[in-house]
């Protein structure tokens, strides 16, 4: 219990930090969201005098003179309300509208590609681990060598081959625009049909890294001496395979991947962009881009809350399924 | 292969993070690739017109036309009183008005209104409309962007009147070019915050439906001008340029305005598609020009201005720079296609010299007191002639610009460095003066009328010392006496009084090609990419009946209307 208390207090100085810290930086940006919006406008044609920057700060609300320290707790406030703001750069929109509309996109692609790209990962990390010093291993400079490239290039070669030259599947956009959004068949197929490149470079790019730790705490875990006392006693090498090393080996890959669940949130501001997805990067990057202090702030709290959330949940999982950090 | 990105027209700039303005390199592999992609249904049917306007990122929807975040209300759903083409020397074309007139001194504006306009929803249109709108601009700051501040009543049914204490004839484009909206639903709802969902307008085209990644308008059957042929118009959101030039490649987008690798021969690349473009922003180095206000730099000094003037080769700048659609620039900042007539016969050169006359700068910087050091740059007083131009990260096209001048300055002894800053950084820079030199463009007002550039970017009221924000567009500091007094003097003369006007633009552009704050490169082309096999009836040249850019609503709407299809398959 008293283990339990000195992590969740940790857990509320922590969340309390990041608020802060959500609140500090945007403000620390040059340039003012007038200014840009203005700037924006007169890129786009329209006519910017005096009066059009007059009208703008009257509609946006000048909040730019309030003090910092009443500003911070307003901010505090509203997020305990859950009252995000108004986001600038899709005014008169809701923070919370703008980030409901696309945080499902994100989520749901990037979720599945995680889930895909570990479970992938892990199984031939098995497998390769299994077998340590066979010509399996070199699996693992290949796939290392994917994860190291860069990403938006390894997107751009993958949409030159199989959209552009193949014409496999699209190359931009979350779904047919001519369908109309909702549970049915032929939208949910045109998602995933839209969904599958960027989900793929996203698996391609990834799987390497849950394979490396998977295999290294295979050849680890089978050096062990359970494991030779199973292999004593002849028990078939599928079983020792599946119940003795994998079940262990698999542990630090749970807490990994948690944690990168979290990070499901933040999506992938470069996958959105290559693919012109949907999602909440593009949203983020517009809103940084405008000096929408609301919207960047409202992206953060949650990336930060889902960061710190599944933190917690690993935290207080790991010591059920690893009886280990029981033993101290 | 060379490394830049298709071109980021000043209109269709989104800056792109660092990482992908290195990624588009790699992009413009895919992009110059033959193309074979199959038709992902975004590309619509044979009367189906799919757009991109350089939305980055999904659409948030809002119809409110005064919004600045309207994303296509304006123009196709909601209508002006007339619509004027900055392209050519005209009349402005009737659309809820008819006809209008101004009273001897410019106090008055008379406006015949449009009979037997509907509304989309079958309601009537009326003066009380007109009216209605323009009261709800007195009444709302937040939306009178324009500073419409006249007295605006009805005089009968068809018939308005607007009224100013002073002479007001500049002030006429903008108020005959706003968009009118229906009382009767207006006058329940919050002008500054609504976002106005289910549009209604007298416009060509309704609203079909909306989500965040495309919106789909249809034509309106009631329309008074008689029902478009383009039944369809759907616009995309794409992630910004890049993908649009790939869109364009793929045939999945039939018009947008902005740049595609390789633009000259874009019809031998992609036979079904051609370009239009019309220049008409000046592109600039913008000096922090006024010492008295606080400016540092050797830029303060006019002689300095004018010598790099000089030093540039303008005709290998657009061709290394800006795929040869530049065109001239006359250092009066008048268009030379349109405002030729204003250009002051006493001002020379008449057109910037297309090739750099490094013998014209040394003259000039000689006569100033400069003298070359021995690694052959200019100094004077222990100043070494060393400039700095501020450019935004991910305008590669104005970074290739400053590449090109900054060796051809050197040519002439001048030292140009470019200092690279995100947009946010570079436009806080600007308003408030902490810079010697800045890449960007200026821009027409409501009117093809010189008078409007001169207004925003000339008058010393619209601008302030360093440090503090310029309030308007005066970014360059500069402040002339003459020039402000000219100014308020064109603002009480009649457009016909085209002899009173000349004298004053005389007085401006002397100023103006004299000091040279804003040192005239190139005029700036924003080029289209449209669909020739399936429509026809594009603006082009000879018929040039408006703007032809995408993002320019109110053309935009006229361009539409003009389109036929060629297969309504």
């Amino acid at each position: 219990m008293n283990y339990l208390l000195r992590k969740l207090g940790f857990y509320a100085v922590a969340c309390w930090a990041a608020l802060t810290l959500n609140f500090v930086i945007p403000r620390l940006l040059p340039g003012d969201p007038v200014d840009i919006l203005l700037a924006k406008l007169s890129q786009r044609g329209a006519v910017v005098t005096p009066e059009t920057r007059a009208a703008y700060a009257t509609l946006l609300g000048g909040d730019t003179n309030t003090p910092l320290l009443s500003q911070y707790w307003t901010y505090l406030g509203n997020i305990v309300r859950g009252d995000l703001g108004t986001s600038i750069s899709y005014f008169p929109a809701p923070v919370t509208d703008v980030i409901s509309a696309s945080m499902p996109w994100t989520v749901v692609l990037i979720g599945l590609a995680t889930v895909i790209a570990s479970f992938l990962g892990v199984l031939l990390g098995a497998f390769v681990g299994w077998r340590p010093g066979t010509w399996l291993d070199s699996m693992v400079p290949a796939t290392t060598l994917l994860a190291a490239v860069p990403y938006f290039w390894l997107s751009l070669v993958l949409v030159y081959v199989l959209s552009r030259v193949l014409g496999w599947f699209p190359s931009q956009g979350g779904y047919d625009v001519v369908l109309d959004p909702g549970w049915n068949l032929q939208f949910i197929g045109s998602a995933v049909y839209y969904g599958f490149l960027p989900a793929l470079t996203i698996v391609v790019a990834s799987v390497g890294g849950w394979l490396l730790g998977m295999r290294n705490m295979m050849v680890s875990t089978l050096s062990e001496d359970y494991v030779l006392t199973a292999r004593a006693k002849g028990l078939p090498g599928r079983w020792i395979l599946r119940d003795y090393a994998a079940r262990n080996a698999v542990l630090p890959s749970v807490a990994g991947f948690a944690i990168s669940l979290a990070f499901v949130v933040s999506g992938s501001v470069v996958t959105e962009q290559v693919f012109s997805y949907p999602g909440i990067g593009s949203r983020l990057l517009a809103a940084v881009t405008n000096n929408d202090y609301a919207l960047m702030q409202g992206v953060f709290l949650f990336i930060t809350l889902a960061v710190l959330g599944a933190n917690l949940v690993v935290d207080l999982l790991y010591t059920v399924i690893d009886p280990r950090t029981r033993a101290r | 292969m060379p490394r830049h990105m298709p071109r980021p027209t000043p209109r269709t700039r989104t800056r792109l993070t660092r990482l992908l303005t290195a990624g588009a390199a790699a992009g413009l592999l895919v992009t110059v690739a033959a193309c074979s992609a199959p038709d992902s249904g975004s590309g619509g049917d044979g009367s189906t017109l799919v757009a991109y306007t350089g939305q980055a990122g999904d659409y948030q929807i809002n119809f409110n036309p005064f919004s600045p975040s309207d994303i296509g209300s304006k123009g196709l759903i909601y209508e002006p009183l007339f619509f004027i083409n900055k392209t050519a020397t005209g009349d402005p074309k009737p659309l809820l008005g008819t006809e209008y007139s101004w009273n001897e001194n410019g106090t008055v504006l008379s406006v015949t209104l449009r009979e037997g306009v509907r509304w989309s929803d079958g309601e009537p249109f009326t003066a009380d409309d007109v009216v209605f709108t323009y009261q709800m601009l007195l009444d709302h700051k937040g939306i009178n962007g324009t500073g419409f501040d006249a007295a605006v009543a009805k005089v009968d049914d068809t018939h308005v009147t607007f009224t100013w204490p002073e002479p007001a004839f500049t002030k006429g484009p903008d108020v005959i070019t706003t968009v009118i909206v229906p009382e009767h639903l207006w006058k329940d709802i919050d002008p500054e915050n609504d976002v106005v969902e289910k549009p209604v307008g007298t416009g060509a085209y309704t609203l079909a439906d909306f989500k965040g990644q495309a919106y789909t308008v249809k034509a309106n059957p009631t329309y008074w001008g008689g029902e478009p042929k383009v039944k369809t118009v759907r616009y995309l959101a794409l992630s910004g340029n890049q993908a649009g030039a790939d869109a364009i490649a793929a045939g999945t987008v039939d018009w947008q305005t902005g740049p595609i690798p390789d633009m000259a021969n874009t019809h031998e690349n992609f036979p079904n598609y051609d370009t239009g473009s019309v220049a008409q922003n000046q592109m600039v180095l913008g000096a922090c020009a006024d010492a008295a206000l606080g400016c540092i730099g050797p830029q303060t000094d006019p002689a300095v201005r004018q010598a790099l003037f000089y030093a540039i080769d303008r005709t290998q700048l657009n061709k290394l720079a800006f795929q040869d659609t530049a065109e001239e620039i006359s250092p009066t900042m008048a268009l030379t296609s349109t405002q030729k007539a204003e250009i002051s016969p006493s001002v020379q050169p008449q057109v910037a010299p297309t090739t750099a006359e490094p013998s014209k700068a040394d003259q000039i910087l000689t006569a100033d007191g400069w003298a070359k050091g021995a690694d052959g740059i200019y100094a004077k007083d222990g100043q070494k002639l060393s400039l700095t131009v501020e450019v935004v990260t991910g305008w590669t096209d104005y970074i290739t610009a400053i590449q090109t001048i900054a060796a051809q300055a050197k040519a002439a002894g001048i030292e140009v460095n470019a200092a690279q800053s995100s947009w946010n950084e570079w436009t806080d820079k600007r308003f408030k003066g902490n810079f010697q030199l800045a890449i960007d463009s200026l821009w027409q007002g409501p009117a093809p009328d010189p008078y409007y550039l001169y207004s925003y970017f000339y008058d010393s009221r619209m601008t302030a010392k360093v440090g503090e924000k310029a309030l308007g567009n005066n970014y360059a500091r500069f402040a002339d006496p003459a020039v402000d007094a000219a100014l308020d003097t064109l603002s009480t003369l009649s457009p016909q009084d085209t002899a009173g006007r000349q004298a004053q633009f005389d007085v401006i552009q002397k100023a103006v090609v004299d000091q040279m704050p804003y040192i005239p490169l190139m005029t700036g082309a924003n080029t289209s990419v449209w669909n020739t096999a399936k429509f026809s009836g594009w603006p082009v040249n000879g018929e040039q009946y408006a703007y032809p850019a995408v993002w320019s609503a109110l053309d935009a709407a006229e361009i539409l209307k003009t389109l036929t299809p060629k297969n309504a398959s």
